[in-house]
């Protein structure tokens, strides 16, 4: 199982609830393929940076799903052959957001180890404001 | 950047330019650094679906801004290339706009 981005351009010659319709044919697809779909968010129709086919926007649609390549390759196959999905990407995402995760942990790390020193400033700052009479009076 | 060139030149004349004039040769632009915005954001993983993140690196023609001018690291930009041409495919971004 792997993770896809998959976005899915459908005419704009359909309604909605048409489009979607039409999207959830290919969901189907790969959900008969062994996908699990994580995320489900219909941009709505939104302009095309450049006419396709003639038509100036469509209907976006995007899933992320957790699925094997085999359903992937199976809905884009599909979808390439239908007169109703103008452009389809799916683009396998696991590793690079895996490598993402792993980024913004090292960086808590760092971040959770740093207190001794880099962000003394303003911890000091603040002990130094709640213990500085107490030190005072020590000294 | 230019450094080869310019200090080429100025070691051939090194002897005069340095006690005389050096004048002309102190006229160098201080050029604002450039940082790596996905760099300096620890960005590791650049979304080919945010239009509006790649839009800041597609100049009015729609080309991919380059490095030169962005200051984007070599890594970055490689990544960046990626996402603005999966973008263009499916017409997030324009190929081209005149």
């Amino acid at each position: 199982m792997r993770l896809y981005d998959i976005v899915v351009l459908v005419t704009p010659d359909l309604s909605d609830e048409e489009a979607t319709k039409v999207a959830g044919e290919y969901k189907k697809i790969l959900t008969d393929g062994g996908a699990t779909v994580l995320k489900d968010e219909p941009w709505g129709k939104r302009r095309l940076a450049f006419p396709i086919l003639r038509k100036k926007e469509a209907h976006y649609v995007y899933w992320q799903v957790d699925a094997p390549p085999a359903a992937v390759a199976e809905a884009e196959r599909r979808m390439g052959l239908s007169d109703q999905v103008l452009r389809h990407l799916a683009v396998r995402v696991d590793e690079e957001l895996k490598r993402q995760a792993k980024m913004t942990e090292r960086l808590k790390k760092k971040a959770a180890k740093r207190p001794p020193r880099p962000p003394a400033p303003p911890a000091e700052a603040a002990a130094a404001v709640e213990s500085a009479p107490v030190e005072r009076s020590e000294s | 950047m230019r450094m080869g060139g310019g200090s080429g030149r100025s070691g051939s004349r090194d002897g005069k330019g340095r006690d005389g004039k050096g004048g002309p040769r102190k006229k160098f632009f201080v050029r604002r650094r450039k940082v790596c915005k996905f760099c300096a954001e620890k960005l590791e993983y650049i979304d080919w679906k945010d239009v509006k993140l790649l839009q800041g690196f597609i100049p009015e023609r729609g080309k991919i801004l380059p490095r030169r001018i962005s200051g984007t690291c070599a890594l970055h930009q490689r990544k960046l290339q990626t996402a603005i041409k999966r973008a263009r495919s499916i017409a997030l971004l324009p190929y081209a706009t005149d």
